[in-house]
């Protein structure tokens, strides 16, 4: 079985986005786009050593799109009706569409819905049947007060980002049975790139 | 690209189920599909000054026997009874946690949003399937798949990576057989939001016609029992092979020049171990906007040259059903294999320039349908291909 190896992990919440610089864009953006393009940024990958097409980006919505549904359902009585830039924004894979966006990469995508414990098992699969050479993972989650009523958990705001190559440098073999990512997020401490 | 050579297990379609615009039942889809006859109708709820068109593809009121107020779980589950009762042998002979189940969706049950926001009388059951995990979990717990379940959302590509999804379990060995079910009911939300971006065609959508202008929303409950190929009837269909790809350049809009897609396309021929000529059909996208529909001409072009294989769009049939679309449609290309049948394009009147001569506008008998190539694109420039085959 090839070996993967995890190159770099990240951890972003609201309070990171304050003194984030990612462009005018950005500000357009919904809070869980902004908060899975921040933790990419902070991986520190460089992704011109890399052929963009073999570079997948596989996702985890732990509350689907749902505090940006609230955010858009909010303008139906307003002066202007519904905004269609929100309405972009409704769909838990919009982050997967500005990340390829940023970053050029053209690769195969994957959003599940609700949890990450699947996603590094998907994303090393990819690797592993050849569809892809790497794989940007993000997992993330924002419940906004609003969202925190209506489906009665708590409020959040976080991602956690990590990439994934075949091979690779380092010493952090990813093992059959790794699912954590905020675990990889704790064993780096807050080294943003373990290559 | 998957390995041909990676001798993994066969995955083969065990049975089909669907609630859409012509209908409950895959019977119903069928007769539309020889009458190339359209489900899309205006529909009173919609005729408002906030929509752009009140013209949809409704489904009927499932006679599933679950009641509730609760629009996604009725259809999800109506579409699932049908493709467990075609699949009742399979079934039967699959351990309950050897049975998985990947759903596929964009919005769920939006419309408990849509209560609770007015005030309206909304159930706990209705407002867990506001989040797709749980309906998932909640479809799985109801057809008694104790396996893994996994819930996937990548826009209108949702259905085929589902399908991707549940055959890679098959071929991992961690399921025998999977249900995939993919839903999406019409609601205030999704056809509000498409108004907002100009984005519906106010007599109904019309892909592939040289006035189209924009979709048409639509609704849907649509599954599929995968199964090891060993366990499902002789002669199957299989899934042959897929490649999903991003544009990564517009997040509403298609690359124009149908790159992103051409790449998912190569992707899927490789995974098989096929050449572009060994394609017998190809089942489109084909929304009815002006862009997409361009690319999807040029992405048909720039991988089968002068020799597109013949194509159609269902969604004059259906309406866009969101994370339904891939599957049902799927299951459309399932029946045209299995009939031996190219489906035409319903509403379609006279072709855009610049869209392969190979497009079909009336359904007629085919020589043969071997390899059959659906297609899907969606916002945030995902794209998806997946390759049927016999046996």
């Amino acid at each position: 079985m090839d070996k993967l190896t995890v190159t770099a992990a990240s951890r972003v919440t609201a309070a990171d986005l304050a003194t984030a610089r990612l462009g005018s864009r950005f500000g357009r953006m919904d809070l869980f786009s902004q908060l899975a393009l921040l933790a990419v940024e902070s991986l520190g990958i460089n992704f011109d050593s890399l052929a963009r097409d073999r570079v997948a980006i596989c996702l985890a919505a732990a509350t689907s799109s749902l505090a940006t549904d609230v955010e858009f359902w909010k303008g139906r009585d307003a002066a202007g009706g519904l905004s269609p830039t929100l309405f972009t924004y409704t769909l838990p894979s919009a982050a997967i569409g500005e990340l390829a966006i940023r970053h050029r990469l053209t690769g195969p995508n994957l959003c599940l819905v609700g949890g990450d414990a699947l996603l590094l098992a998907e994303a090393a699969d990819l690797i592993r049947r050849g569809e892809a050479d790497a794989c940007v993972c993000v997992s993330g989650d924002v419940v906004s007060a609003a969202l925190a009523e209506l489906i009665r958990v708590p409020a959040t705001a976080g991602a956690s980002a990590l990439f994934l190559q075949r091979g690779g440098e380092g010493p952090h073999v990813l093992r059959e049975n790794d699912r954590d990512i905020a675990s990889w997020c704790a064993v780096i401490s807050g080294a943003k790139n373990l290559g | 690209m998957c390995d041909p050579a990676a001798n993994l297990p066969v995955v083969a379609v065990a049975g089909c189920g669907a609630v859409t615009a012509v209908g409950e039942g895959v019977g119903a889809l069928r007769a539309a599909m020889r009458a190339n006859a359209s489900g899309l109708r205006a529909c009173e709820r919609f005729r408002h000054p906030r929509f752009q068109s009140s013209v949809v593809g409704a489904a009927p009121a499932t006679t599933s026997g679950v009641e509730s107020d609760d629009p996604a779980f009725e259809l999800a589950h109506a579409a699932l009874h049908e493709a467990a009762g075609e699949a009742r042998e399979v079934l039967s002979a699959t351990l309950p946690t050897r049975l998985g189940l990947v759903l596929s969706t964009t919005k769920a049950n939006i419309e408990a949003l849509e209560r609770l926001a007015d005030g309206r009388p909304c159930s706990d059951a209705a407002r867990r399937h506001l989040q797709p995990d749980l309906l998932a979990a909640d479809l799985a717990a109801l057809h008694g798949a104790r396996g893994p379940v996994q819930c996937v959302s990548v826009a209108c590509t949702s259905g085929l990576v589902a399908l991707q999804q549940g055959a890679k379990l098959i071929q991992r060995g961690a399921a025998d057989a999977v249900l995939v079910v993919g839903v999406d009911h019409l609601s205030a939300f999704v056809v509000g939001g498409f108004s907002s971006l100009k984005a519906l065609d106010p007599v109904g959508c019309r892909p592939f016609d040289r006035d189209r202008c924009g979709l048409s929303p639509g609704e849907a409950g649509a599954a599929m029992v995968l199964a090891r190929a060993e366990l499902a009837p002789r002669g199957a269909v299989t899934l042959r092979g897929w490649g999903t790809s991003n544009d990564a350049n517009h997040m509403t809009g298609p690359s124009r020049d149908g790159s992103g897609l051409a790449q998912a396309i190569r992707a899927a021929l490789g995974a098989a171990g096929l050449r572009p000529e060994e394609i017998d059909y190809v089942n489109a996208h084909g929304t009815g906007t002006p862009y997409n529909d361009a690319m999807e001409s040029a992405a048909l072009r720039g991988v089968f040259g002068e020799a597109c294989p013949p194509f159609s769009g269902a969604k004059g049939m259906l309406g866009h059903t969101l994370g339904a679309a891939g599957i049902v449609e799927t299951i459309l290309c399932v029946l045209a294999m299995r009939e031996r049948l190219l489906p035409g394009t319903p509403r379609l009147g006279a072709s855009a320039d610049g869209v392969p001569a190979s497009l079909v506008r009336e359904p007629r008998a085919a020589e043969r349908l071997d390899h059959v190539l659906k297609l899907s694109t969606g916002f945030g420039g995902c794209n998806g291909a997946l390759i049927l085959g016999h046996g």
